[in-house]
């Protein structure tokens, strides 16, 4: 036997000059998976389009506030020449956004700011880089509120006293077993500040263990009103008792007014003034705290001056060493960007928005 | 297509639009109000980009369709196909500034991925595999002709063993037909599944006057045996394209989509 050779020949006679006619697995199979991949994709999107699931084509999901906005487009993309545009109307028509401040060197879209779809954050929680757009000078010598922030103004060195009048010392008021009405207490922060930015007042949070009561003749307490009322009610019931006028009121003023306020006289033998108790409510002018926020720390955590204080002029503000423990900027730590305390909008300009929307341009 | 020292001006090139785009990337990311996103300027300039990249990527597959027109050598279009293809990752991530969102942006987003990744895989194999076979596949043929060849061999082998001139016994011709039934026939007809034959010991056990016809009947197993090699060499060079093209048309459609939603809204 010749044996069997392989001749370029034999290799040649053997090829099917008609196979490139027809069609193999693998490029019928890509040519099969094409179809249907582009069939599906325009299948789904065209399937959402019909149905009103605009959701589908969403750039990302809307802020909490928004959600409801998600299969209503239109709703803040208004017709515009090509296509749509977010306008600032369609912003205003639910919110009303009042201006920084008067000399604000120009004002910035809404969405320059306030970026959409982004997820379920907070909306208003802007970027550092929103307010250095205008405030760069800020970033010379603040790299971030851990980094050459100022301290707070009320408590940098220097700083003026608390310009309240009412003789206070924090420190006796959270000694224990004081005198109550019912016997002995123990009062907390919250027993005279409640959780609320509001001042204490006299009727609310100290009347019931400071009566003024001067004088066991009376039968009730003097009322914590102006002078002249106080002076009427002495006269008033004077009459039942073997006591002058100006005795009583010495007693009355030198006595029980003289515990917490500072007492001025205009002239000897005249009544005297007392001074507004001018309790600052708001340290911080140019900023917000939420003390709703912060109640999971005691309060004496952040103002522990209170346990030691015996002045009315202390001022009992912490520093900002104190938000730097949970603000400091790391991984799991307190929000720290300058919207956190630093509001844009000036609330107290805001007026009512008037919406043009009706329910149904949302129950989708 | 092996990748070799002729691709160091591709390499450099895209190198060097990676390191500019980054670093255009980090300026913007760095300055953007409210961070990096689709929407803006530099944001959509990336997104247009990349898109063109992607269109030029499905041109490849037209210029198959029509290679003799003169449209460039394949050779560059393959190359530019494979290193303007790796940039459209980072063109689009710097699009998105890193963020799924949506959820046509993040089925775009995926399929970008897989269709990047199917055709790096591809392109690992593309360099690899043609060695391989060459060295391991000497009979190489036609990919296409293969069950045809296949079947020429079998009938040869038929032939062969049919029309055998040899002067024996009757008997021993009966034995070597009933070995070449048993062990070498089942083999030819399904050679992925079924054992080679062992010819050292089927020449043992015939008389020398059958070895002439074992070594051509060996020679056509060889061949076979290769031919099965090169079909599952062949798979492995091309079915990454059964995952790559069909997403790469998906891609393009929706990214079209997208892109014209996205300019709309």
């Amino acid at each position: 036997m010749a044996g069997r050779t392989r001749t370029t020949k034999k290799l040649a006679q053997r090829i099917d000059l008609h196979y490139f006619k027809r069609m193999y697995p693998i490029p019928r199979w890509k040519r099969l998976l094409t179809i249907l991949a582009a069939g599906l994709s325009v299948a789904w999107l065209g399937w959402a389009s019909l149905t009103g699931k605009q959701s589908a084509f969403n750039a990302g999901p809307l802020a909490k506030g928004h959600t409801i906005l998600t299969n209503n487009c239109s709703s803040c993309h208004v017709a515009a020449d090509f296509g749509t545009k977010i306008t600032e109307t369609a912003c205003l028509s639910c919110h009303d956004a009042p201006i920084h401040q008067a000399k604000q060197s120009f004002t910035p879209a809404c969405t320059t700011c306030h970026i959409e779809h982004q997820g379920a954050f907070q909306l208003a929680a802007t970027s550092e880089a929103s307010c250095t757009q205008c405030h760069g000078n800020l970033t010379a010598h603040i790299a971030s509120f851990n980094s050459g922030h100022p301290d707070f103004a009320a408590v940098r060195p220097g700083h003026a006293p608390d310009p309240g009048t009412i003789k206070l010392s924090h420190q006796v008021h959270l000694k224990s077993d004081l005198k109550g009405p019912n016997g002995p207490v123990q009062l907390v922060c919250a027993n005279c500040h409640g959780v609320s930015a509001a001042a204490p007042t006299y009727a609310e949070h100290c009347a019931s263990c400071h009566p003024l009561v001067f004088d066991s003749k009376f039968s009730e307490p003097a009322p914590h009103q102006d002078t002249k009322t106080v002076h009427d009610f002495v006269v008033k019931n004077q009459a039942n008792i073997a006591q002058s006028i100006e005795a009583a009121e010495r007693l009355l003023w030198q006595k029980t007014c003289k515990e917490c306020h500072t007492l001025t006289y205009p002239a000897p033998g005249e009544r005297p003034e007392i001074p507004k108790s001018a309790i600052t409510v708001r340290w911080m002018t140019h900023s917000e705290f939420d003390h709703n926020a912060h109640q999971l720390v005691a309060c004496t955590e952040c103002h522990a001056q209170a346990k030691t204080s015996n002045r009315t002029e202390d001022v009992l503000l912490p520093g900002i060493a104190t938000c730097q423990k949970c603000h400091n900027g790391s991984k799991y730590s307190a929000e720290v960007r300058c919207s956190e305390c630093h509001l844009y909008h000036d609330r107290t300009k805001m007026k009512p928005a008037l919406s043009v929307h009706a329910i149904a341009d949302f129950a989708r | 297509m092996r990748i070799d020292r002729t691709h160091r001006p591709w390499l450099v090139g895209t190198v060097t639009a990676f390191l500019a785009i980054t670093i255009a990337y980090t300026v913007y990311a760095l300055r953007t109000p409210g961070g990096p996103r689709g929407g803006t300027i530099v944001g959509l300039t990336f997104g247009v980009a990349g898109y063109a990249v992607m269109l030029f990527e499905g041109l490849l597959g037209v210029r198959k369709k029509v290679p003799i027109w003169r449209l460039g050598r394949a050779q560059t279009w393959m190359r530019g196909h494979l290193w303007l293809g790796i940039l459209t990752l980072p063109l689009i991530l710097f699009h998105a500034g890193f963020a799924f969102r949506g959820p046509l942006t993040a089925i775009l987003m995926a399929l970008l991925v897989i269709v990047v990744a199917s055709g790096l895989l591809g392109a690992i194999l593309q360099h690899y595999l043609p060695r391989t076979l060459t060295k391991r596949v000497p009979m190489e043929t036609i990919y296409e002709e293969i069950p045809h060849v296949r079947a020429q061999l079998r009938d040869e082998a038929e032939q062969l063993v049919t029309t055998l001139a040899v002067e024996a016994e009757h008997d021993d011709k009966l034995r070597f037909r009933e070995s070449y039934e048993r062990s070498i026939r089942p083999f030819l007809n399904a050679p992925e599944t079924a054992a080679s034959p062992i010819f050292e010991s089927l020449r043992r056990a015939t008389p020398a006057a059958f070895h002439p016809a074992l070594d051509d009947l060996e020679n056509i197993c060889i061949e076979e045996h290769q031919l099965s090699r090169q079909r599952r060499l062949y798979h492995w060079l091309h079915a990454w394209l059964l995952v790559h093209v069909p997403l790469s048309v998906a891609l393009l459609v929706l990214g079209g989509i997208h892109a014209v939603m996205a300019l709309r809204y």
